[in-house]
């Protein structure tokens, strides 16, 4: 005897892109519940994080930045600052959660290249090193400056919408927000989904598929936001120090436990000069897949 | 395989959020759940050639068991079970010596009837890293009662990886032996028992887990078997047992192995090996067979004979007391549907004194046993 499972698929816009739950649950009801109770908690770090809302957590804390008010922070920002710092130790110091302002001077729209005047006014106003916070309170020294957790929320959203699902009793069920997945597998009963990894040329077909059955999958890329100046192409993953476009990879997926870790390796494989990004991937132990500018592919995604 | 340092950086820190750390293990129950459960355990009859008067029937209980969980806020949740046991039967009520020097069984003539009631109430907390409970059982029959309180905790580390628990608890129990059957040893009485509880389990890999027990247990009072005819004890007995288990879940056949061992010992000289093996099958998504073995050998305690010597300042000639070795197997099913789950289990327990790894004279008293429950839970959601 066995009970079947129907099929659940819901869409919706969060995080500036385009999310979507998946799941397999024998009962309408408890689908239902899961499925609003990880669309909640997608929304809820949203209104935390998102640097676009005035109400939010990252908000307060860039406002106070360069005066003597230190914002009180929990223990999930605190888990979420320690990961950051965690990468820029890993990326040897190039990921930095302060770097976002450089996308003042960066308009990728625009086709035109910044005036170096303009980056070089930037620079001083980046510095992990420079930021002081423990587990209860952090403070930006210089007014001006920001902290940005666009490369680890989504991330971290994912997962963490995958483990309401497993709380709701949901044995297989995949979050998908704008290509940061975590997919939920009990036993091995859970089939596999099968995702596509985006081709960084052209973003409407798949280079590569993948069997996800438990765990997360994060890709980064420089198809996400770029130009083409004088034949040259500039992506949107700019070095911290610099404050100019990294010449590396087009492209990285990568398959992890958590996504966040997944996320957080793609993000500093990105960082990195090609050679060296590779290298480093083929160390990690991780299942990865990479596209680099010359359209070559390496690795190889195993389904786990 | 050694782990990659920069991997290793990242998963440890990650792991650290809040959306990684068991948030399942430590949630409050979110639905009431409502169980019953009958258990029928049934004991072989001693043989005759093992007893002074033929076969002569032993001890049957029949079980009814009502298991009520309710969460009562966020952070709470009250467990309520209650159990009556109806027996019936005989027991041993001293071993004697036949005309060829073989020690036999009397048992106690009269058919034993007796019935109790358990009820046991536990409030739990839920707090970020654990939880942590207060339990109160009373348990009344006709010739005993017994009221016990018992509190315990657990707390995760930051890692969710590994989980300490400790746990204490204090009883107090009354003994009031019914007269007519056989004399007793005492016509009122009572014992105090207190013990404390330390364990860790750690999270060694996504499929296993490891964890590790020391218990103490101090008993104080009247220790003796009230019915049994050449039976006195020290009034205080000092218990210690170290416990470690292993669980291993493997992704063909979609299966875990469940391994734990068990070293007890006391000051009565008593000492025992409990190895408990089960495998856990799980077909499809609604259901669970797990076939167990346990294997259980115990050393006698320093005042046991079969023949037991009343001039001595403490002596006993009771079975529990005595080597042996014995082996359980079973079977147990569970199968849920929509909101209901059913359960049913079967074991066998048998024993003989050439099992035990201990030496020691084999009582004739030794027993084997049947046990079967079927149960039946719902949850409202």
């Amino acid at each position: 005897m066995s009970l079947s499972h129907s099929h659940y698929d819901h869409r919706f816009k969060a995080m500036g892109g385009p999310c979507r739950l998946r799941l397999d649950c024998a009962d309408a009801t408890i689908a239902k519940r899961a499925i609003a109770a990880a669309e909640a908690e997608v929304v809820r770090l949203e209104r935390k994080y998102s640097r676009y809302l005035p109400d939010s957590l990252t908000s307060a804390i860039n406002r106070a930045a360069g005066s003597a008010h230190a914002v009180p922070i929990d223990a999930e920002t605190a888990g979420l600052l320690g990961f950051a710092q965690t990468l820029w130790e890993q990326s040897g110091g190039l990921f930095d959660l302060t770097a976002g302002i450089l996308r003042r001077a960066w308009d990728f729209r625009s086709g035109k290249l910044p005036a170096q005047s303009t980056i070089d006014g930037l620079l001083p106003l980046i510095g992990w090193d420079r930021v002081q916070w423990d587990q209860n309170v952090i403070l930006l020294p210089e007014p001006g400056m920001e902290i940005d957790f666009g490369g680890c929320v989504k991330e971290y959203a994912s997962d963490s919408a995958a483990a309401v699902l497993a709380s709701h009793g949901i044995e297989r069920g995949l979050v998908d927000l704008a290509g940061d997945m975590a997919a939920v597998g009990v036993g091995c009963a859970a089939e596999p989904w099968s995702v596509g990894i985006r081709n960084p040329r052209d973003s409407a077909t798949a280079i590569a598929q993948f069997g996800l059955a438990g765990g997360g999958l994060a890709s980064s890329g420089d198809y996400e936001r770029c130009m083409l100046v004088d034949g040259r192409r500039y992506g949107h993953i700019l070095n911290s120090t610099t404050g100019w476009p990294v010449q590396g990879l087009a492209a990285v997926s990568i398959s992890a436990p958590q996504c966040l870790v997944a996320g957080g390796s793609a993000t500093i494989a990105m960082l990195k000069p090609e050679a060296e990004a590779l290298t480093w991937l083929r160390e990690l132990g991780l299942p990865w897949f990479a596209v680099d500018s010359a359209m070559g592919c390496h690795g190889e995604l195993h389904s786990r | 395989m050694e782990k990659n340092p920069a991997l290793l950086a990242l998963t440890s820190s990650a792991l650290l959020l809040p959306a990684y750390q068991g948030v399942r293990a430590d949630a409050p129950p979110e639905f009431v759940e409502l169980g019953m459960r009958y258990s029928k355990y049934e004991e072989d009859d001693t043989k005759g050639s093992k007893t002074f008067g033929g076969n002569s029937q032993r001890f049957d209980i029949d079980a009814a068991q009502f298991h009520l969980l309710a969460p009562v806020a966020d952070n709470w949740a009250v467990a309520v079970d209650v159990q009556w046991e109806d027996m019936s039967g005989a027991s041993p009520w001293f071993v004697g010596q036949s005309i060829d020097g073989d020690p036999k069984v009397i048992m106690s003539g009269a058919s034993i009837e007796d019935t109790r009631t358990e009820v046991s109430v536990t409030t739990r907390y839920y707090y970020d890293r654990g939880n942590a409970g207060l339990n109160y059982v009373h348990s009344d029959e006709d010739d005993y009662e017994s009221n016990a309180i018992a509190l315990d905790g657990s707390f995760n580390s930051a890692d969710g990886m590994t989980t300490y628990s400790a746990a204490i608890s204090t009883s107090r129990d009354d003994i009031d032996p019914t007269q007519g059957a056989v004399p007793t040893n005492t016509l009122h009485d009572n014992k105090d028992i207190s013990s404390a509880w330390v364990g860790v389990s750690q999270i060694i890999s996504k499929n296993a887990i490891v964890r590790f027990g020391l218990a103490y247990t101090y008993r104080d009072g009247f220790l003796t078997d009230p019915y049994k005819l050449r039976d006195r004890r020290p009034d205080e007995r000092k218990e210690w047992a170290v416990s470690g288990g292993y669980r291993q879940y493997f992704m063909w056949p979609d299966g875990a192995l469940h391994a734990d061992y068990r070293y007890f010992d006391d000051d009565w000289g008593v000492a025992s090996h409990t190895v408990n093996l089960a495998w856990h099958q799980n077909l499809g998504r609604s259901t669970q067979v797990i076939p167990f073995l346990r294997y259980y050998s115990q050393g006698e305690a320093d005042f046991f004979a079969n023949i037991a010597d009343t001039e001595k300042r403490y002596y006993a000639d009771d079975y529990r007391l005595s080597s042996f070795g014995a082996i359980t197997a079973g079977l147990r099913v569970r199968y849920e549907i929509g909101n209901w789950a059913i359960s049913a289990v079967g074991e066998r327990y048998e024993t003989d004194e050439s099992w035990g790894v201990f030496s020691g004279d084999e009582s004739p008293a030794l027993l084997n046993y049947w046990r079967y429950s079927f149960g039946l839970d719902y949850v409202f959601r």
